[in-house]
């Protein structure tokens, strides 16, 4: 037979017995609901908790902390550095290991990041006495940095090149007063930013070195400095980009080296950086790839942590959920059989008829099958379709008393989310439930004899 | 004419409880094709056994039943259905017409089978239900047609695929004097028509007075296979002699 006549024949028989169709399919309906409403209330809650920890910090975010190695970085003035070298089979956190890292499936970007807290800025009289913090300016776009005045640094531009912090402006001060000699960067009551002392994207900076105690060099070195933009502060992500200033990393390795050669302090063996920063390309990458890095010898830290057990906990409450759900579409599944055995019951005879005509067994199987399958079908249809109605209630309705102990202040969380995958799932489900249900009638509908049909009544 | 059906020592027997009954006690059968055969027996005779077993509905006790060289009592049901599609038609007594189907659709039934697309297949029904007569109840279903509308339509269905043998299991069992005749002036014309062969079971002694030959069965043996010497005419064609003669 062909599949077109096979499908029509289906919808015609259901259509013989519109009433028991109908009612059957209803009960796939509740069932579909049931399930797809359920697991969206455990969608609405990971989404809502994935929410509240992305507000805690990046969730993609892997960071590298190399404190046992100690290093050749934070230096201060007075020479007490270093904590030593951790074991020697420690790995270094170098440019390799950074290139192996990169290398690792689903790492968007990586950058060492070197904080320093002795060196200035000054634009003639204004004096800067911030963080200068070195970072990979190619990688900064995949991190997420956001510029908000000027552009990236590009490939190209002068080693002495720089970013600042959204508020970095401000942080330069007077040296030639002793009092009132900060600009407040706070708006004013009309909501007018006031001007800072040094007008970042014009002004000419030298960069130099600071120094404490005795010891300080007669000549310091000075560096012509350009900014070129300014970034986005965004606390969550790096509290640099409210306040610092960012160099690349490899002037900046260079500057702290000469830095602590001034110092009179002895060269150190380059234990690798201190701090590296991984961007993945998506959640589900973070603990594959940090455990890489783990493997490599690294100890790190990512919101993973926190993350992971939060989700398992959600996960296993969308599979209580779910099998809540479950049952109400396993009692429509025995419906369907039911139904599909009822029917068989009555057209025994019709079935036998039509072996005794010539219709092969594979095409009498497949015509029950083909019914309980669309039962199944049009039932995930048409409930999806109600699931979104349900959901869209819940929204509405529900969310006003539960968003604030689910979702973030501010944002009212939806408690019920209905992904497309779920969209396919409910679909599936039903569809296979309903063949799965009109397998046993089906195979019973093969089994009738052809001689049933021209026995006398 | 060439054998087209050949049975050989068949027996059929039946359990009940510890009871055997003997449906068939050895029966060898030679139809020809072309011919129209009557099967003639009473109730219990084993007549209606031995139709089922020629069509390969149900499996002998033992012996064989060889159909255009195959023998069919060895070949599996998805085989057997596809031998049915290919060779055979069947009219019931009951006319077993699918309820929810109309008239053109229950002719197309065995060509859909077959796998032929719907388009063909209505053509050829509607040819066929013009040929026997129903050229106006063709979208009807069978509910809505008499007796004997629903038995040519079961005609219909069973000559539908140019089958060559077509098995009536008393096709004529519910129907009246004059129905029967033109039920079954209809069958052995189609028959002859199509060049097909025409089995035939019945009780009815008048029924088997228009075949060509009469195989009488009692107790699962052949009693009698005679050639009919004396044909029965319908009475259609006695009116057609008649002005031929005048």
């Amino acid at each position: 037979m062909k599949i077109s006549d096979l499908f029509s024949t289906c919808i015609l028989n259901l259509l013989r017995r519109k009433v028991r169709t109908i009612l059957t399919i209803i009960g796939v309906i509740i069932g579909t609901c049931s399930i797809v409403v359920m697991i969206s209330l455990g969608v609405g809650l990971n989404e809502a908790q994935q929410a509240a920890l992305s507000q805690m910090g990046d969730l993609t975010l892997i960071n590298i902390y190399n404190y046992n190695n100690g290093g050749v970085v934070a230096i201060g003035g007075n020479g007490s550095i270093s904590t030593g070298g951790g074991s020697s089979q420690a790995p270094v956190l170098d440019d390799t290991a950074i290139d192996a890292i990169r290398a690792i499936d689903g790492v968007k970007a990586v950058t060492p990041v070197l904080e320093t807290y002795n060196m200035n800025i000054q634009s003639g009289r204004y004096l800067y006495q911030g963080n200068v913090v070195g970072i990979d300016f190619s990688a900064l776009p995949d991190f997420g940095y956001e510029i908000l005045e000027g552009r990236y640094p590009m490939e190209g531009d002068p080693e002495y090149t720089m970013l600042f912090g959204e508020y970095t402006a401000y942080q330069f001060y007077d040296t030639k007063k002793k009092r009132n000699n900060y600009v407040d960067y706070w708006p004013g009551m009309e909501g007018e930013k006031p001007d800072p002392f040094v007008d970042v994207m014009s002004d000419r900076f030298e960069l130099t070195y600071q120094f404490y105690g005795e010891d300080i060099p007669s000549k310091i070195p000075e560096y012509k400095m350009s900014v070129v933009g300014v970034l986005k502060g965004d606390a969550q992500r790096d509290y640099n980009t409210m306040y610092g200033a960012f160099v690349d990393i490899n002037t900046l390795k260079r500057l702290v080296a000469e830095q602590a050669k001034l110092a009179g302090e002895k060269q150190q063996q380059d234990t690798g950086y201190q701090d590296v920063r991984v961007k993945v390309n998506s959640i589900d990458d973070v603990e594959r790839v940090e455990q890489a890095i783990n493997d490599m010898g690294f100890e790190t830290y990512s919101m993973e942590q926190i993350r992971k057990p939060m989700q398992e906990q959600t996960q296993m409450i969308q599979l209580i959920l779910g099998g809540i759900g479950g049952i109400s579409l396993l009692v429509a599944a025995i419906g369907i059989t039911n139904t599909m055995v009822m029917s068989i019951y009555e057209r025994t005879r019709e079935i036998g008829v039509m072996k005794v005509l010539g219709c092969k067994l594979g095409n009498i199987r497949t015509m029950f099958l083909g019914e309980a399958g669309f039962i199944g079908f049009f039932g995930g249809a048409i409930g999806i379709g109600i699931s979104y109605g349900i959901s869209a209630l819940l929204n509405s309705f529900l969310s006003g008393f539960l968003g604030g102990t689910i979702g973030v202040g501010g944002e009212t969380a939806n408690i019920s989310v209905i992904p497309f995958w779920l969209v396919l799932l409910g679909m599936a489900v039903a569809t296979g439930v309903g063949l799965i249900s009109g397998f046993y009638p089906a195979n019973r509908a093969v089994k009738i004899s052809a001689l049933e049909a021209i026995k006398h009544e | 004419m060439g054998e087209l059906i050949e049975v050989k020592n068949l027996r059929k027997v039946y359990r009940v409880g510890d009871e055997k009954i003997v449906a068939l006690a050895g029966i060898n059968l030679t139809v020809h094709a072309g011919e129209v055969c009557c099967i003639l027996g009473t109730s219990g005779s084993g007549k209606s056994t031995l139709l089922n077993l020629l069509a390969g509905l149900e499996k002998p006790s033992k012996g064989s039943v060889i159909i255009n060289g195959v023998d069919i009592t060895k070949l599996k049901e998805d085989k057997l259905a596809i031998f049915r599609q290919k060779n055979v038609g069947f009219v019931f007594q009951s006319y077993n017409l699918m309820p929810a189907l109309t008239a053109i659709e229950n002719v197309g039934m065995p060509l859909m089978f077959r796998g032929m697309p719907k388009r063909k297949r209505t053509k050829i029904a509607k040819k066929m239900l013009e040929a026997v007569g129903l050229k106006t109840r063709m979208k009807h279903k069978p509910t809505q047609m008499s007796g004997g509308q629903q038995q040519r339509v079961g005609i219909a269905r069973a000559f539908a695929a140019k089958p060559k043998i077509v098995f009536a299991d008393e096709p004529t069992g519910n129907l009246d004097s004059k129905t029967t005749e033109e039920v079954l002036e209809l069958m052995v014309r189609l028959t002859r028509q199509n060049h097909g062969t025409l089995v035939l079971v019945t009780h009815d002694n008048s029924v088997a007075q228009y075949a060509d030959r009469i195989v009488r069965i009692t107790d699962g043996k052949i009693e009698s296979d005679e050639i009919n010497q004396n044909v029965k005419q319908f009475a259609s064609e006695q009116s057609q002699t008649k002005e031929t003669a005048q």
